[in-house]
């Protein structure tokens, strides 16, 4: 009905009551998360394909700006968690309506209960890092901005191809709104589609929740990002056993955060190597979700078209694929010594260079 | 006492005047407990003729006088001053055109309306007795709440999904259908379970809340749409909406 500025606007404008704040809140974490799942999934996968990339990858998380980001991703993954667990309940319980607007104060509150120890715990690694007796090695701006520039264009580049196939899906289909209005007032088959989203995205909010957040306790608060190439560090979840190789003796023995990723992946509780396991159900239910999600915020807003609403589900798709393949990929490939040296002699140059 | 009115003023026929702009009214003389319709009825009698609203009834039935005050959608005609405050801005509703000042183009809200069937289906003969159909009353009490939608649009156009997406069928056509789904005599439900199971039927309800508070009848609307969202998962509307028995907290 009216333009995406104005709704944008409005909807800050309208006095709604804390729901209303809830759902904003909801989806700018959602949106802040589903970033960072992006730059993390390619990000580790190099570890695999690129190992000099994931290196450098690493010591760009290590930037101030990143610590600042990774602080606002723990908070948006715990508001998203329980708001979304309160959205959860209360679809599959209408009769809770009285409790709402309560339940929207509770995840206010939880979100902050959990993150006063969850920040003071992270934050030990951040002092620890910047407190150590050699200077702590800080890459540059310009550093960042050249390696992250690829996923700009890359998003750039799948946002115009899913424009691209979406108008030539149009010409081929005739598909502009008239007809597809036409088709809405003929016949009416309730989308099996959304019923299905619809379930996925609660059930797999639930599966997600235990998965990220043992995620989040191994990798930034047992073991900060700073510890990741740190030199004969343990690695979080593998039980330090000298007696196996180099690479699955839960000791990081390079320093390289493609060791690091090694040792995880390689470590086998009997037959079957459980980080892998646990990294592929966590890639799977996270990018199922998160680009449905996506798909639900740039629909909303560009029903008008139907030219940008069919490309907006064709990006989502396409980052939806793209991700759980290179993620797969990784998670099937193995990392050998010579990539981990590789990655030594990598870091070895920037830190020298820097 | 004396209340100042900031009213968004839109007059697509007069040059200079077809952007929507603010204007300021002060109306002296105001007692606590009158109603802000007829302060704006004070108004455009007293000072500005050409302020153009909507209302019929005057009393909360007839559902036309829908408007954002104070930026929260409401019935003029329910809000006392001693509600709002002695300063009240006054918009038109958001999400359908309007076609001057606090005058909306509503023909998008009743095709979302009439895209439900609103209306008693059941094709089967009457009763031997040539009576009513009857139901008892724990059946009527599942349905009760949404008997009472007057069509103001509050809820419609209080929820961010229809401001973004004028597709969406929104609140009021769902609570209008749930009257029907729920209702044991009528026949019509799967139908409309499959009408408000389409991609721009309840699916964009993203239990935000808005349309509850936003209600004048105080009807749960976001517990009715949830209804419906069960109903169409689990195929099916016998135990899934319950009364919603006497209102403990108010909307607001």
């Amino acid at each position: 009905m009216t333009s995406l500025v104005l709704t944008l606007t409005e909807t800050l404008r309208y006095r709604g009551a804390l729901g209303q704040w809830s759902w904003v809140l909801h989806r700018i974490t959602g949106l802040g998360v589903l970033l960072f799942l992006v730059l993390h999934v390619i990000g580790v996968s190099w570890a695999v394909f690129f190992p000099e990339l994931w290196e450098k990858e690493i010591l760009i998380y290590q930037h101030p700006l990143f610590t600042i980001g990774e602080f606002a991703l723990t908070a948006c993954v715990i508001y998203h968690a329980l708001n979304g667990l309160r959205i959860g309940i209360l679809d599959y319980n209408p009769k809770w309506w009285k409790h709402q607007q309560q339940a929207a104060i509770y995840v206010l509150i939880g979100t902050v209960v959990i993150l006063i120890p969850t920040f003071i715990l992270m934050f030990q690694h951040v002092l620890k890092h910047y407190q150590s007796p050699e200077a702590p090695f800080i890459v540059s701006l310009a550093f960042i901005a050249e390696a992250q520039f690829p996923f700009l264009v890359g998003i750039v580049v799948a946002a115009v191809a899913a424009v691209l196939v979406s108008s030539v899906v149009g010409l081929f289909t005739g598909g502009g709104r008239a007809s597809a209005d036409k088709n809405a007032r003929q016949s009416h088959h309730g989308s099996q589609l959304e019923r299905f989203w619809w379930r996925f995205m609660r059930t797999s909010g639930i599966l997600i929740v235990p998965l990220v957040f043992g995620h989040l306790i191994l990798a930034h608060i047992v073991q900060g990002v700073f510890e990741i190439n740190l030199i004969n560090a343990t690695i979080p979840g593998v039980p330090v056993n000298e007696a196996l190789g180099m690479l699955a003796n839960g000791i990081n023995n390079s320093g390289t955060a493609v060791e690091y990723v090694a040792e995880r992946w390689n470590f086998f509780a009997g037959p079957v190597a459980i980080w892998r396991l646990y990294d592929a159900a966590l890639l799977a239910l996270v990018t199922v979700h998160g680009f449905n999600g996506l798909r639900y915020v740039l629909t909303d807003y560009t029903q008008g078209s139907p030219l940008l609403r069919r490309a907006m589900g064709y990006l989502c798709a396409m980052g939806a694929v793209a991700l759980l393949v290179v993620g797969t990929l990784a998670l099937l490939g193995t990392i050998d010594q010579t990539m981990v040296d590789m990655a030594r002699a990598a870091q070895d140059a920037i830190l020298a260079g820097g | 006492m004396d209340v100042t009115f900031r009213i968004r003023r839109f007059n697509p026929e007069v040059p200079g005047k077809n952007k929507p702009y603010w204007q300021e009214f002060t109306v002296k003389n105001v007692e606590e407990t009158d109603r802000v319709l007829e302060l704006l009825h004070r108004v455009k009698w007293e000072q500005d003729g050409t302020l153009t609203l909507r209302r019929a009834c005057a009393h909360g039935v007839c559902g036309s006088d829908a408007m954002r005050i104070n930026g929260v959608n409401k019935l003029a005609c329910k809000v006392l001053v001693r509600d709002v405050g002695t300063k009240i801005q006054i918009e038109p509703i958001l999400g359908l055109p309007v076609l001057k000042d606090l005058v909306v183009d509503m023909e998008p809200f009743f095709d979302h309306y009439r895209s439900v069937m609103p209306f008693f289906v059941n094709d089967t003969p009457v009763p031997a007795d040539g009576r009513e159909r009857r139901q008892t009353q724990e059946d009527r009490e599942k349905f009760d709440d949404t008997t009472k939608c007057i069509l103001c649009a509050a809820c419609t156009t209080s929820c961010p999904s229809f401001w973004a997406n004028g597709h969406y069928v929104g609140p009021a056509a769902i609570v209008q259908a749930h009257r029907f789904i729920f209702d044991t005599r009528d026949e019509g439900w799967k139908e409309r379970l499959e009408i408000l199971g389409e991609p721009n039927g309840v699916w964009r309800c993203r239990t935000i809340f808005n349309c509850t508070p936003a209600c004048p009848r105080e009807i749960q609307v976001t517990k009715a749409i949830g209804e419906v969202k069960l109903a169409i998962q689990q195929r099916k509307r016998e135990g899934i909406a319950t009364p919603v028995g006497p209102i403990a907290v108010g909307n607001g």
